[in-house]
């Protein structure tokens, strides 16, 4: 009988680990609510640089690969403000939401909070975790009302510096096409006759992989508004005027599967990494791609030659798809708050814009900043003059799942044969009813 | 009754129990009956949160999704992990030579950590230079190669294998403890009454070692239900590709607290409703099956 008791005991300890992993992370579930509404009664706490120490900030990002620019960023901050020490503390793109999310709740995470844009940075605005910035620090004027859409809570307040613009485009290989006789496209037909040519070649056309469903919203994204009609369409939803179902949308998701000759081998079970090996080892002459990448690609392969260009026209002109990312805000229950306040407003100047651009290599949302890479220069120009929305990140990453993440998901089914293009549509659809209506 | 104060002494390590594993248990029980706006709680909602989880799409149907895989991984498990660990430990037992060295290879991978492991057969399962396509195509089996973790029919099958490859070590010292713990003379009166073989496994050494079994059993069906760790290094919180490799836990987490790199919306009281119902899913079935099996064990 003890025996057998041993084994109950054990196999009882065993489960309730299911549910101790659920609830231990939300035990403080009344804070958030609490410190929300105490944030703008409570006085911000001076800085203990008076007894000689300095104050100590870290800033959370999803940004694992721009580590070593935002030292240099810190490093710069600190020359005129030597009594702050910042750490850039990134954890991996994927997780960074969970990690964040956790560490909030138990009344804790990083001082300066890379915010997600739009909806999901909204959230966090809203649960109160986070402290308005109007009024607080200078220089948001400089921003226009669209840019700072993207940091706003619901309440109308102001909770992120805005600091770069997102973009994706076609990024290229200068030395392929060069060598096999093919010119920068400038229709979307020119792209289809160029990607044929280099399929000919035993070349790669498309550096793309669909085991990771956020490149299949991105490359949709990217190439999609040329068949939809952009943001125009994004707006028509949101009224209801059109919806996923109708001819335009549904022919922008033919198109992705039409690409897929010009995919690489396996596509279906490639990731991030490896669709960027294939073109970093010029194993592929084309890339659809943000331009975070841009650094990172440039850096793995210092002899890349790359070229950039715009989504090619279908019938209108050529496009590049923007959003603003990387808002940065301050948490609530940060103990260097006057601190971290000092350091948003730094994000505000044009010297911190400067910076973004050359270390960065990002778009910056600040105007008239000029970068030292051409790439980068050209990159800012497409983003100020033929930029439309991002719709998946703008407007429809709501609901649970979101509409985003569902698109993904049946993107990814469709690559598989299990869904055509219209029961993709009819599956959008479907979810943005959830929370469209309401 | 002099010596009463003595039960203090389990007090400081059952407080830390209460604190860290009953409380947060009954926490979860709590908020599954609450309206969640993102982290904040709003309110009360009896079983809304319950009937969610089971009529509405996309939950239901990834419920019963995350089910359906889960069960597969322990039907699976059962084969794969136990089925060849049996056969290890049964030659092990028969005292071959170095089986003390076998034992510690066989339980090698165990020492990993499966953050690690996820990421080697990632890397030997890539289907363009991962070890494994590179093998079959120069032994000329190319059209075998297959894009193992990007392909749905291929994808939870390959997890499962990594992570009895990752088990077995276990499963083998478990099995091995039950065999040597048969006493020597039943095994020896049986061969002189002339039962050999097969006959000699069935009929005397597994009802003997009915309790190891049982043991490993249960373990292998409460990690199959908790599976989270290897899925969720290996195509994350998605289980991507098209929620085929997707488990109640992997499921779990990501409506509890937002998987997606976009940023999924947070569905705290949904998760919490699928952790209590995880949770009566695994008590349930793992003490039914331990009350049917106490038939099935042979005291000596």
């Amino acid at each position: 009988m003890t025996k057998r008791f041993h084994v109950l005991l054990a196999v009882f300890v065993l489960i309730t680990t299911v549910l101790a992993g659920c609830g231990g992370g939300n035990g403080n579930n009344s804070s958030p609510a609490a410190s929300g509404s105490s944030t703008n009664t409570a006085s911000v706490s001076p800085t203990p640089s008076a007894s000689g120490e300095k104050a100590k900030l870290t800033i959370g990002s999803w940004r694992t690969e721009d580590r070593e620019a935002y030292e240099k960023i810190i490093a710069a901050y600190n020359a005129t403000n030597p009594n702050v020490e910042i750490v850039f503390n990134p954890s991996k793109n994927t997780e960074y939401n969970t990690i964040l999310n956790t560490a909030l709740q138990t009344g804790e995470g990083p001082d300066i909070i890379q915010l997600r844009p739009y909806a999901a940075g909204r959230q966090l605005a809203d649960a109160g975790f986070l402290e308005p910035l109007d009024g607080q620090i200078k220089g948001l004027d400089t921003f226009s009302k669209d840019t700072l859409a993207a940091a706003t809570g619901t309440d109308g307040k102001v909770y992120g510096v805005p600091t770069v613009y997102s973009s994706t485009q076609v990024f290229y290989n200068v030395k392929i096409f060069k060598e096999n006789n093919i010119e920068v496209p400038k229709t979307w037909d020119d792209m289809i006759k160029a990607a044929e040519t280099l399929k000919a070649k035993g070349i790669t056309p498309f550096a793309f992989g669909s085991k990771e469903g956020w490149l299949l919203s991105l490359t949709h994204g990217a190439l999609a508004p040329q068949f939809y009609g952009g943001s125009d369409f994004a707006t028509k939803v949101l009224s209801g005027e059109t919806n996923f179902q109708s001819e335009g949308y549904v022919s922008s998701l033919q198109m992705m599967k039409d690409l897929t000759p010009y995919f690489p081998e396996n596509y279906e079970g490639l990731g991030m990494d490896d669709i960027r090996n294939l073109f970093v080892t010029e194993q592929a002459g084309m890339f659809v791609m943000g331009d975070w990448e841009l650094a990172v690609m440039q850096k793995a392969n210092p002899a890349l030659e790359l070229g950039v260009f715009p989504v090619p026209g279908k019938d209108g002109k050529a496009t590049v798809t923007t959003w603003v990312d990387g808002s940065f805000a301050v948490n609530a229950k940060s103990k260097n708050k006057a601190e971290a306040l000092k350091f948003v407003e730094f994000m505000t100047t044009k010297e911190f814009g400067t910076l973004v651009v050359n270390e960065l290599k990002k778009p910056s949302t600040l105007q008239g900043v000029t970068a030292t890479d051409p790439i980068v220069s050209q990159l800012s120009e497409y983003a100020n003059t033929i930029a439309t929305p991002y719709a998946s990140v703008v407007y429809f990453n709501q609901g649970n799942p979101t509409t985003k993440s569902v698109l993904e998901t049946n993107l990814q089914a469709m690559y598989l044969g299990s869904l055509t293009p219209k029961q993709v549509a009819d599956e959008v659809q479907k979810s943005a009813d959830t929370w469209l209506k309401k | 009754m002099k010596r009463s104060w003595i039960h203090l002494f389990p007090v400081p390590a059952l407080a830390f129990y209460v604190l860290f594993i009953v409380y947060p248990i009954f926490a979860a029980f709590g908020y599954s009956f609450f309206d969640w706006q993102g982290l904040k709680r709003g309110a009360f909602i009896g079983l809304d949160n319950f009937v969610t989880l089971f009529t509405v799409e996309p939950f239901n149907d990834l419920f019963w999704n995350a089910l359906k895989n889960n069960v597969f991984y322990f039907v699976l498990e059962m084969i794969a992990q136990n089925g060849i660990a049996f056969v290890l430990a049964y030659i092990l037992y028969t005292k071959i030579k170095g089986a003390q060295w076998f034992k510690i290879a066989f339980f090698l991978p165990r020492l990993l950590s499966v953050i690690v492991v996820g990421f080697l057969w990632k890397l030997i399962l890539n289907p363009n230079f991962g070890v494994l396509n590179v093998v079959l195509k120069k032994a000329g089996l190319g059209e075998w190669a297959q894009p193992w973790l990007g392909d749905p029919s291929t994808a939870l099958v390959s997890i499962i294998l990594v992570n009895s490859w990752f088990g077995i070590g276990f499963a083998v010292l478990i099995l091995l403890a039950g065999l040597q713990g048969i006493p020597n003379e039943i095994v020896e009166a049986a061969k002189l009454d002339g039962v050999r073989g097969f006959r000699l496994i069935r009929t005397i050494i597994i009802p003997m070692m009915m309790q190891s079994i049982t043991i490993i059993t249960v373990f292998t069906f409460i990690q199959a239900f908790e599976a989270f760790e290897l899925v969720y290094a290996m195509q994350g919180s998605q289980g991507e590709p098209y929620h085929s490799t997707d488990t109640l836990a992997v499921y779990f987490y990501r409506t509890a607290f937002g998987g997606n790199s976009g940023g999924d919306g947070l569905a705290i009281g949904l998760g919490s409703a699928l952790a209590v119902v995880m949770f009566f899913i695994i008590a349930a079935l793992s003490a039914a099956y331990l009350n049917f099996v106490r038939s099935k064990e042979v005291e000596h």
